[in-house]
């Protein structure tokens, strides 16, 4: 062949590979996470440390003790430490700093949804056709501990951030107590490498948020201890690198976050979770009560059939509602199941599935939200994490946000359950076994929907908290709640009593807000 | 006179997606004389009722047995005696024979390929080798959604790759192919704002799709109006996570397999020009695929446009 033939030869592959990655573009790479800017709070909020506490009696009930002073040789010390530090910082350190620059509540409340999303995901049945339980005395087994559904998400995510909340008001009182500021502001060699404040650096806030967030995420999620254990520590570093704390400023935080997050574990102890799975007693019981009132008991429809999910977690100590008040709010009953009404809302679910437009089958998936997922109320606290972003909150007043957010959706998922398993009412597809569902089905009974219920409690306390985008959350809340129709798991009756249950729900939250004394 | 017949079979498609089955495959070293365009439907239905879960081969009385049907419409046309273009649109069907998830339907992907032959020469008296390098490109020919699986009829990536086969035509009727080919694949768009796949949340809708890389080694007979191929093809993706344990497949998932199939194809001599053919295909191994049997029937008609030469 002559070098001519050849290089004729190439042209079409050399062709065919242009082709190639025209036709793909550069499209490769993603934007993996929420891009958290540098905080640089729009307040101190200098007052928080009078707002009120959650479960500590009052913010200094830890008591902290009184700094050294910063012209004392072991304060002057620890600056000569940071100035040697950062005379030389690797780029993973820089990278460190970054990574909680944006502010340590966004980021624990990022690194708390992924790990609900890692551990949510039901056991297997094993041979027998049963189904293990997890067990938090053995987290690392099969199946992992825990198994965190919606109800165990929701309930998680409350404890973190209301111990979050509490521990930061308790800093912010002990800050204003001692006024001792930042060693890049009492220093001119210690750089400020992240946007440093005038708000008193004792005890550090970060280092506050990395041990309350810390004991409580073990608790929830124990084998996550070497991740969690690891997060906390770059955290503490993070804040000592970048010229915002000393190490008394971060051993002072330590220590009072851990023992704020002491009072959280105890209540977690005590709040009725660790029977919230039920018996196969109280299982079977439920479905008599049904049957007894002459209604349909719901059934699983997993083969092997499977206990439903947390039968007994409407019995979970609420933060805002005494027992007296959660039953009261029970939504009324669901139409019977040999009701005129009922055949009508079984055949619109099929209607509705059987017909569904793309668009619909979008909404269905963008609010599944099911196995595998962060759940709803992850989701919610996705959409709120924006918020809190852009609102350029301080530390003590994200924290107090996603606090009321998520208290209010752990009322709401306690709300729900108690009425799912009081009615204990078939899905649609039990009812009218030719639906098939384009998004995978829950095992538990239907009524009321746990979507609307907890989409309304969350856009009520996010309508509070930003009311210019009142709309935008109504709107998905709206759309989340109908979601559950498109997706064949839920009559339209569920969503309309869940939508008005968790707005009452939600409502208990905004008094509480309105009295808390942070404006 | 080469190529009456066309060749038949094994598009290397993801297992847990519908195979469907195709004359004039992109891995055979078969090329149409010049001038000649064969187009053709093809019928395929494929079933698993046991997948592997990650390495873990399992069961799910939630899906039973999974069936994928689809009905593809198929062309080759030989540009010149070095050149063929073929393009493939399959419409799929899906449905799991217990619990209560829906099946899906739609036109799947389109996909086209070019095979160039680069040389040919002759091996002592015994035959023929020859080297083709093929483009190949795909993309999603309807708003399908790949968040569905194993009820998704695809991955609704664009994709292209890069391959290179040998062929080797002995005097007599049998052959020898071998090929290979690296897929890069484009990112994929979900309905849904965040994931988590390969242990890690993802706080985006766009999911990395890993590139995957292909080998098929076949042989068989052919003759003047018989082609009876057999081939052994393996997929390797290049990164991407397993499904965890009691999950939902994902579309990025590390899927990987090796699959043996086989064909029949016979050209009838009435009508002439009209072919029909038969394929089996059996998932041997996998990860994160499903352990599938396939069968495709096809019908291709071949016409030869004169040429002023």
């Amino acid at each position: 062949m002559t070098i001519p033939t050849i290089r004729l030869r190439l042209a079409v592959p050399a062709a065919l590979v242009c082709a190639g990655a025209l036709f793909l573009g550069c499209d490769d790479s993603i934007q993996t996470t929420e891009v958290l800017p540098p905080l640089d709070a729009a307040s101190l909020d200098a007052d928080a440390g009078n707002w009120r506490m959650i479960v500590l009696a009052a913010p200094a009930q830890i008591a902290v003790a009184a700094p050294t002073p910063v012209t004392s040789p072991a304060y002057v010390a620890e600056l000569a430490t940071i100035r040697a530090a950062q005379a030389s910082l690797t780029d993973a350190q820089r990278a460190s700093i970054a990574k909680w620059s944006g502010g340590g509540v966004l980021r624990w409340n990022q690194v708390m949804r992924e790990l609900v999303a890692r551990y949510n995901l039901p056991p297997a049945p094993i041979a027998d056709g049963s189904y293990p339980v997890p067990d938090a005395e053995n987290p690392f087994g099969d199946p992992n501990f825990p198994f965190a559904n919606p109800a165990y998400a929701a309930r998680a995510y409350s404890y973190v951030s209301a111990a979050q909340a509490d521990a930061l008001k308790s800093a912010w009182y002990w800050k204003y107590q001692y006024n001792r500021p930042s060693p890049a502001k009492i220093d001119a060699t210690v750089a400020a490498l992240v946007p440093v404040s005038t708000l008193p650096s004792y005890p550090s806030e970060d280092a506050v948020l990395s041990g309350v967030s810390a004991e409580l995420l073990k608790l929830l999620f124990p084998a996550a201890v070497e991740e969690i254990t690891r997060l906390a520590a770059e955290e503490r570093s993070a804040a000592l690198w970048s010229g915002k704390a000393t190490s008394s400023d971060v051993a002072a935080g330590l220590a009072l976050g851990k023992a704020v997050a002491a009072s959280f574990v105890a209540r977690a102890g005590a709040d009725g979770m660790r029977t919230a799975g039920g018996s196969a007693v109280l299982w079977k019981s439920l479905a008599d009560a049904a049957t007894a009132r002459g209604e349909i008991a719901w059934v699983s429809q997993e083969t092997p059939a499977r206990p439903p999910m947390l039968a007994n977690f409407g019995q979970v100590r609420t933060w805002m509602l005494t027992p007296a008040q959660l039953v009261a709010e029970r939504p009324a009953p669901p139409p019977s199941t040999s009701s005129a009404q009922m055949l009508l809302e079984v055949a619109e679910v099929k209607s509705v599935v059987n017909g569904l437009t793309r668009d619909q089958l979008a909404v269905a998936h963008r609010w599944n939200d099911g196995a595998g997922t962060y759940t709803p109320p992850g989701h919610w606290n996705d959409i709120a994490a924006e918020h809190v972003r852009d609102a350029r909150m301080s530390e003590v007043r994200a924290a107090r946000a996603f606090a009321l957010l998520n208290m209010a959706m752990h009322d709401a998922a306690v709300a729900c359950w108690e009425t799912k398993f009081y009615y204990f009412n078939p899905r649609p597809s039990q009812m009218d076994p030719s639906i098939r569902t384009p998004i995978g089905l829950p095992n538990f009974p239907a009524y009321s929907s746990g979507h609307s219920t907890f989409s309304a409690a969350a856009a009520t306390v996010l309508s509070y908290l930003f009311p210019a985008s009142s709309t935008e959350f109504s709107a998905l809340r709206d759309e989340a709640a109908i979601s559950r129709l498109y997706g064949g798991i839920h009559y339209r009756s569920d969503i309309e009593r869940g939508k008005e249950h968790g707005a009452r729900i939600g409502e208990y939250t905004v008094r509480f807000a309105e009295q808390d004394l942070a404006r | 006179m080469r190529l009456r017949i066309p060749s038949a079979q094994r598009l290397l498609l993801l297992a847990l997606i519908p195979a469907s089955l195709q004359a004039q495959a992109p891995d055979d070293g078969l090329l149409m004389p010049a001038r000649t365009l064969s187009v053709g439907v093809s019928y395929g239905t494929e079933q698993w009722d046991e997948y592997w879960e990650g390495t873990l081969k399992r069961r799910n009385e939630n899906i039973g047995t999974l069936t994928t049907r689809s009905a593809t419409v198929m062309g080759h046309y030989g540009v010149t005696d070095r050149v063929t273009v073929t393009g493939a649109l399959p419409y799929v069907w899906t449905r799991s024979s217990q619990g209560t998830l829906q099946g899906m339907r739609g036109l799947q992907d389109i996909a086209v390929a070019i095979k160039y032959r680069l040389l040919a020469t002759p091996i002592a008296d015994r035959g023929t080798l020859s080297a083709l390098l093929v483009g190949q490109a795909g993309a999603p020919a309807s708003d399908y959604t790949p968040d569905f699986l194993p009820l998704s009829i695809g991955l609704a990536t664009r994709h292209a790759s890069a391959r290179f086969t040998t062929h080797f035509q002995s005097k007599g009727d049998w052959f020898v192919d071998g090929s290979a080919a690296r897929t890069w694949r484009n990112t994929v768009s979900l309905d849904r704002p965040a994931y988590f796949t390969n242990g890690q949340l993802f706080l985006t809708n766009e999911v990395a799709m890993p590139g995957m890389f292909d080998w098929t080694v076949s042989t068989g007979f052919r003759k003047k109006r018989v082609f009876v191929p057999i081939s052994l093809a393996s997929q390797r993706t290049l990164g991407g996570g397993d499904i965890r344990r009691q999950d939902m497949p994902f579309v990025s998932n590390r899927m990987d397999f090796t699959k043996a199939s086989a064909a029949v194809m016979y050209g009838l001599t009435v009508p002439t020009d009209l072919a029909l053919q038969l394929g089996v295909s059996r998932t041997l191994r996998g990860r994160n695929v499903g352990q599938a049997t396939a069968i495709t029937l096809g019908v291709l008609h071949t016409f030869r446009f004169r040429a002023a030469r």
